[in-house]
C-alpha cells in the first residue's frame, strides 16, 4: 500500500503546473493522496464484500479512516496558512472528491450499517453478535447434517436437516424479528426501519435456504374446514335475503291525493302533449 | 251557498269576468281594518275557510266536474316503494326573509357598526367550523388507526400461530367475528339510534343544500353518531371510507356553530343569535361542507368547489372567500394536530385523511400519446360505474321494500360484515402471489403459505384499510402485484362495496371506489406494459391513479369538484388534464346508462329535489296546472280558535297561509296582503298576541324578532300550546308579523318561469293570483319537482306518506 501512494504521489506531481505557479501546497497534496488512497481501499473492500453481503462487519474501518481523511480536508486546518477545503473541494466544476465521499456516504446509510455497530461505530453491537454467532451455528448445522448427501441430487430429501437444525433455525427467526421489532420501535427517532444489510442478508439466506431448498417450512394447510366455514358464512346472506323476501310485509306507501285543478288528468294531458 | 266563499276562490279563467265588475267595490275596503273588521269576522265559521274549494264547485267547469266524479275511483291507495314518488315527510327550507315589520324597526334599531360586528362574527364562526372540522377529522383518523391496527394485529398473530399449526378456519371465524362484532355496533347505534346518519351523508347533505329539510340532518346527535358509526364500520372491515362522512360532520358542526346552542344538548351559549334563520345557516353549512372535503383529502379548493357544484344554488364571492378561509383553516388544522401526533411537530405535510403520496418522479410523467388511452380508461371506468349504480339500485329498492326494520338492518351489516372478511380470507388463502418483505412498506405481512421472509400479496389488499390499499396500489414499484391477484381484488372489491354501500352504518363511498379503480387501473398498467414491451411510460401506478378517477366518476358523477380534488389529494397539477377528460368521458358514458349514485339515492328517497333547470318540454304547462288549490287562507285579523283549528288540522300539514283582506262584508273578494308561515304563527299563539289582550294591558312587551329566533329551528308543536275555549274567541292581528311582499307569480306563467323564481331565490311558497290580486293558488316545492324528464318524455311523480 506504501508503494502504491507513492506512486500515486509521483503521479500527482508530474501532472502538477510548472513550479513557479503552485497549484496545490504541499500539504494539500498529501492529503489528497491520503484520500485518494482510502477510497481506493474502501471501494475494493465493497465490491469484495457484495455477496454475500458483509459489508458493515467488514469496511468499516476503511469507511471510519476515510470519513476522518474528508473531515481533515473539510476542516483545513492542516496547517493555519493554508485552506485546502477551498482548493480541492470546491475549486472545479466535478469536485471529485466531493462525490466520491458522497457516493460512499450514501451507500452506507443505504447498507444501514449503523445499526448494527455500536454507538461510537469501534464494533459490532452485542445482538449483531449475537446474531451473526447463531447464524454461523445454524449453517454449521446445515453443514452438518447434509454431509453424506448431495445437495443439488436429491432436493426432496432434506427431512433429516428440517429435524435437527429446526431448533437453531426457530431462535434465529425468532432473533430476528425480536430485532426488527426493537428496530421499529426504537426508530421513531430517526432511524430507518430496516435493520443494517449483513443482518438481513444473512436471514435472507438462511430463510431461503430453509424454505426453498429444503423446503423444510411446510404449512399446514387445511383447506376442508376452511371450505366448511367459509362457505357457511357466505350461506348465511342467501338465506338471510330469501327470508326477508318471503316473510317481511313489504312496505307500502300510502298514496296522496293532490288538491289540483285536473288533478288526474295532467298526467294524461302531459303524455298527449309530448307523445 | 257557493258565494259564501269568497276568502279563497278557484277562479278559473271563465269566473275572471263576472269578478272582474266587482273590483272596483273592493278596493274602497282595503282600508277597512281593526275592530269593525274583527267583529264582522268573528261570525264566519271555520268551516267556511276550509271547504271553500269543495263548497264553489258551483262555479266551475267541467274539469273539475270531472275530478269530483273521479274522486272515488283515486281515492287514496297504496303502492310499493318505486323511484316515482316524493315523500310527504320532507319539508323545504325557508330562505326567503320575511320582511316584516319586525324585521325592519329591528333593522332600524341595530346600526351600522353592529352589522360589522356581524361581518366578524361570520368570520369568526368561519374560523371555528375549520378548527372543529379539523379535529373531527383528527380524532376519526386517530382512532380508526389505532382500532384497526389492533385488530390486523390480533388476527394476523392468530393467523401466524395457526399456520404453524393448522386449524386455519378459526382465524378465519375470528376474523369474522370480530368484523361483525364491530360492525353490530356501528349498525346499532345508526339503526335505532339516528338512521340519518347512515349512509355517506352526501345526499343528504345536498340536499340540504338545495333547500330541503331533511328531519335531524344537522344535529349533534347526528354527528356523534356520524362519527363513531364511521369508525366502527371502517373497524369493523368493511368495503367502505371515512371520507364521505366527514363531509357531513363538517356540515352538522357548521350548523352547530352558527347557531351559537345545541338542542340535543339543551344548552344555549346566548351567542350568534343573528344567524338563527335558514338563510344564514344555509351558508355555514355549506362552509362546513367544504371544510369537510377538505380535511378529508387536504383539498381546501377542492372543498370549495364540491360545495359550489353539489350545494350551491345560491353563491356570492363574499360567501366563496369565507369557504375558501374555513376549508383552509380545517386543513391545516388537521396538517398541524397530525404532524404533532406523528411525532414531527409543525411539519405540515399531510394535509388530508387520505394522501394519494407524490406522484413526481420521471416516470410518473405522461406524454401526448397517452391521452387516447386515458379517455379508454375513462369509458370502462363510466361503464362499471353505472353498472355499480344500476346493481345499487336493485339493491337499494329491495332494502326499501323488504329490510326496513332496525334488527334486520342489523343483521344485514353484520352478515356483510362476516362476508366481507371471508371473502378476503378465502382470496388471501388462495392466492400463491408472494413477494419478498422490503423493510415494513407491508403494514401487517401476513406470511401464510409464502416461503419465510415473504408476504402474500392479496394480503396487502385484503388485509389493510382501504386507504392504505389505495396509496399501496399508487405507489407500490412495478411488479408488486401479479395481474391475477389483481384481477380477482376488482371483481371481488367491485361487489363488495356495491353490496356494502346502503346499509344501515355511517361509511363512504369514495375510497372503495378509488380503490376498485386503482386495481384495475393497475391491472390496465401491467398490461399495458406487456403489451409495448416494456416502455418506461407504462408505470403501473399512474394508470392506477387514473383508474380510480375514472371509477369514482363514473361512480358519483362529480366533475369540477372531483378533478380538483385529485389533483390537490395528488399534489401534481400536471395530471389536472388528464384527469378532467378521464372525469369527462366517465361523466359522459355513465350518463348514458344511469344516473349518478348520489342523486340515484336522493330519488329512491322520494326527495322532493329541485335541479338546476326544470324540464326542457315543460314550456305549455302553466302555473294553473302546477300549483295546488285550494289554499287555506287567513284573514288579517283572524279569529284565534280558527288559526288553531287550520293548524291542528292533520290533513293539511300546511307551513305558509296566504293573508288576504279581513272585510266585514263576507260577499266581497279580498286580495292578498302578504304570507304567514306557521312558525310564526304558532310563537304568535304562545305569545297569546291577541288584539284583546293588547287593549287589556297596555305596558304588554312587544313582541320582537328575537322571540322568533329563539324558536328556531325547532318550533313547537301545535298541539304543545294550550288554547283556552276564551282565547279561541279572541281576534289576533296578523298585519305586524306577516311579510307583507310574498312573492306571487300569474296563473299563466310557464312552469320553467315558476321553477327559475322559485330555485334562484330559494322560496318556500309561491302564492298564484289572478289579476285581482287573488289567492288562486299556491306553488310549493312538491309541486315543481314532481316534474321530471324521464325516458318517455315528462314524468309527473305521485305524493305519498313514507
Amino acid at each position: 500500500a506504501l508503494g502504491a501512494a507513492e506512486g500515486l504521489a509521483e503521479e500527482l506531481r508530474v501532472a502538477a503546473l510548472p513550479g513557479d505557479l503552485p497549484e496545490l501546497e504541499p500539504e494539500c497534496r498529501s492529503l489528497l493522496a491520503a484520500f485518494a488512497e482510502g477510497s481506493a481501499a474502501l471501494a475494493g473492500c465493497l465490491g469484495r464484500r457484495a455477496r454475500p453481503v458483509r459489508l458493515c462487519q467488514g469496511c468499516r474501518g476503511h469507511y471510519r479512516r476515510l470519513l476522518a481523511q474528508y473531515g481533515t480536508i473539510a476542516a483545513g486546518n492542516s496547517s493555519e496558512s493554508h485552506n485546502c477545503a477551498k482548493s480541492i473541494l470546491t475549486s472545479d466544476r466535478l469536485q471529485i472528491v466531493v462525490t466520491l465521499s458522497e457516493f460512499f456516504n450514501e451507500t452506507w446509510e443505504a447498507a444501514n450499517c449503523a445499526n448494527c455497530l455500536k454507538n461510537n461505530s469501534e464494533g459490532l453491537s452485542n445482538s449483531t453478535e449475537e446474531f451473526l454467532d447463531l447464524f454461523n451455528k445454524s449453517l454449521t448445522c446445515f453443514e452438518h447434517n447434509l454431509q453424506g448427501q448431495t445437495l443439488y441430487l436429491s432436493p426432496n430429501n432434506y427431512t433429516e436437516v428440517c429435524k435437527n437444525c429446526n431448533e437453531t433455525y426457530t431462535k434465529l427467526n425468532d432473533l430476528y424479528n425480536n430485532l426488527q421489532r426493537m428496530n421499529r420501535q426504537g426508530g421513531e427517532a430517526g432511524h430507518s426501519a430496516h435493520l443494517c444489510i449483513d443482518v438481513e442478508d444473512a436471514m435472507n439466506i438462511t430463510r431461503k435456504l430453509w424454505s426453498r431448498t429444503f423446503n423444510c417450512s411446510v404449512p399446514c394447510s387445511d383447506t376442508v374446514p376452511v371450505i366448511a366455514v367459509s362457505s357457511f358464512i357466505l350461506f348465511l346472506p342467501i338465506v338471510f335475503y330469501l327470508s326477508s323476501f318471503l316473510h317481511s310485509k313489504q312496505k307500502k306507501r300510502i298514496l296522496i291525493l293532490p288538491k289540483r285543478i285536473q288533478s288526474n288528468a295532467s298526467l294524461v294531458n302531459i303524455q298527449e302533449k309530448y307523445s | 251557498m257557493a258565494n259564501v266563499a269568497k276568502k279563497v276562490s278557484w277562479s278559473g279563467r271563465d269566473r275572471e269576468d263576472d269578478e272582474d265588475g266587482r273590483a272596483g267595490e273592493t278596493t274602497p275596503l282595503l282600508n277597512g281594518s281593526g275592530p269593525g273588521a274583527a267583529g264582522g269576522a268573528r261570525q264566519l265559521t271555520p268551516s267556511s275557510f276550509l271547504r271553500i274549494g269543495q263548497l264553489s264547485n258551483v262555479d266551475l267547469n267541467e274539469d273539475i266536474h270531472e275530478l269530483q266524479t273521479e274522486l272515488p275511483r283515486q281515492r287514496p291507495n297504496e303502492i310499493p316503494h318505486n323511484e316515482k314518488l316524493l315523500s310527504l315527510k320532507y319539508e323545504s327550507l325557508d330562505y326567503d326573509n320575511s320582511e316584516n315589520q319586525l324585521f325592519l324597526e329591528e333593522e332600524r334599531r341595530i346600526n351600522h357598526a353592529a352589522f360589522r360586528t356581524v361581518e366578524i362574527k361570520r368570520w369568526v364562526i368561519c374560523a371555528m367550523i375549520g378548527i372543529l372540522t379539523g379535529l373531527v377529522a383528527c380524532f376519526i383518523d386517530i382512532v380508526v388507526e389505532n382500532l384497526a391496527g389492533l385488530k390486523y394485529r390480533v388476527v394476523k398473530d392468530n393467523i401466524d400461530k395457526f399456520t404453524a399449526k393448522g386449524g386455519l378456519s378459526f382465524s378465519l371465524l375470528l376474523w369474522a367475528t370480530l368484523n361483525a362484532s364491530v360492525v353490530m355496533v356501528g349498525s346499532v347505534i345508526v339503526a335505532f339510534i339516528e338512521p340519518v346518519a347512515a349512509g355517506s351523508g352526501i345526499p343528504q347533505i345536498k340536499c340540504y343544500l338545495n333547500g330541503v329539510k331533511i328531519p335531524h340532518v344537522v344535529r349533534l346527535k347526528t354527528l356523534v353518531i356520524k362519527v363513531c358509526g364511521v369508525i366502527l364500520s371502517v373497524v369493523g372491515g368493511l368495503a367502505v371510507g371515512k371520507e364521505g362522512p366527514m363531509i357531513h360532520s363538517g356540515a352538522v358542526i357548521a350548523a352547530g356553530i352558527s347557531q351559537g346552542r345545541s338542542t340535543s344538548l339543551k344548552r344555549d351559549f346566548k351567542i350568534f343569535e343573528y344567524f338563527r334563520r335558514d338563510t344564514e345557516k344555509r351558508d355555514f353549512v355549506s362552509a362546513g361542507a367544504a371544510a369537510g372535503v377538505s380535511a378529508a383529502f387536504g383539498a381546501p379548493v377542492g372543498g370549495v368547489l364540491f360545495s359550489l357544484e353539489e350545494g350551491a344554488s345560491f353563491w356570492n364571492q363574499f360567501l366563496t372567500w369565507r369557504i375558501f378561509f374555513a376549508s383552509m383553516i380545517s386543513t391545516f388544522t388537521l396538517n398541524s394536530v397530525l404532524s404533532v401526533y406523528h411525532g414531527n411537530a409543525w411539519d405540515l405535510s399531510s394535509p388530508g385523511l387520505i394522501n394519494f403520496g407524490r406522484f413526481d418522479s420521471e416516470k410518473m410523467g405522461y406524454t401526448i400519446q397517452e391521452i387516447p388511452i386515458f379517455i379508454f380508461m375513462g369509458v370502462v371506468g363510466g361503464i362499471l360505474g353505472a353498472l355499480f349504480n344500476a346493481l345499487n339500485y336493485w339493491l337499494t329498492m329491495f332494502r326499501i321494500r323488504y329490510i326496513h326494520r332496525p334488527c334486520l338492518q342489523v343483521v344485514e351489516a353484520m352478515l356483510v360484515a362476516a362476508v366481507t372478511a371471508t371473502v378476503g380470507f378465502v382470496m388471501i388463502y388462495c392466492s400463491r402471489d408472494c413477494q419478498p418483505i422490503q423493510g415494513s412498506s407491508v403494514a401487517y405481512p401476513l406470511q401464510l403459505f409464502c416461503a419465510d421472509g415473504e408476504y402474500n400479496s392479496m394480503a396487502t389488499a385484503f388485509f389493510n384499510t382501504p386507504e392504505k390499499s389505495v396509496v399501496n396500489l399508487f405507489h407500490d414499484p412495478p411488479g408488486s402485484y401479479n395481474p391475477m391477484t389483481l384481477g380477482m381484488f376488482t371483481l371481488m372489491y367491485f361487489f363488495l362495496a356495491c353490496w356494502t354501500y346502503g346499509l344501515t352504518v355511517s361509511a363512504g363511498v369514495f375510497i372503495p371506489s378509488l380503490l376498485i379503480g386503482a386495481a384495475w387501473g393497475r391491472l390496465f398498467g401491467i398490461s399495458l406494459s406487456y403489451l409495448t414491451k416494456g416502455s418506461i411510460w407504462a408505470d403501473p401506478g399512474k394508470y392506477a391513479l387514473m383508474g380510480a378517477a375514472a371509477q369514482l366518476g363514473g361512480i358519483v358523477r362529480m366533475t369540477l369538484s372531483l378533478t380538483v380534488i385529485m389533483m390537490e389529494a395528488t399534489g401534481n397539477v400536471t395530471y389536472g388534464f388528464p384527469i378532467m377528460l378521464v372525469l369527462m368521458t366517465a361523466k359522459i358514458v355513465g350518463d348514458y346508462f344511469v344516473e349518478g349514485l348520489y342523486d340515484m339515492h336522493i330519488q329512491l328517497q322520494s326527495v322532493p329535489f329541485l335541479h338546476w333547470e326544470a324540464p326542457v318540454t315543460s314550456h305549455s304547462l302553466t302555473a294553473r296546472e302546477v300549483m295546488s288549490t285550494p289554499v287555506t287562507c287567513l284573514r288579517r285579523i283572524e279569529r284565534v280558535g280558527t288559526v288553531v283549528d287550520i293548524l291542528s288540522d292533520t290533513s293539511s300539514n300546511h307551513n305558509g297561509f296566504p293573508v288576504v283582506e279581513s272585510n266585514a262584508d263576507t260577499t266581497q273578494v279580498a286580495g292578498l296582503r302578504g304570507l304567514i308561515l306557521r312558525s310564526q304563527l304558532i310563537v304568535l299563539l304562545k305569545h297569546k298576541v291577541f288584539v284583546e289582550r293588547a287593549n287589556l294591558s297596555l305596558v304588554q312587551r312587544r313582541l320582537k324578532l328575537k322571540d322568533f329566533r329563539d324558536a328556531y329551528p325547532r318550533f313547537p308543536p301545535i298541539q304543545s300550546i294550550h288554547v283556552s275555549q276564551d282565547e279561541r274567541e279572541c281576534m289576533i292581528d296578523l298585519s305586524e308579523f306577516m311579510n307583507p311582499s310574498p312573492y306571487t307569480v300569474p296563473q299563466e306563467a310557464s312552469l320553467p318561469r315558476v321553477f327559475k323564481l322559485f330555485r334562484a331565490l330559494g322560496l318556500r311558497h309561491l302564492v298564484v293570483v289572478d289579476n285581482h290580486n287573488e289567492v288562486v293558488g299556491m306553488v310549493t316545492r312538491k309541486d315543481l319537482a314532481r316534474y321530471r324528464l324521464g325516458k318517455e318524455g315528462l314524468e309527473e311523480l305521485s305524493l305519498a306518506q313514507t
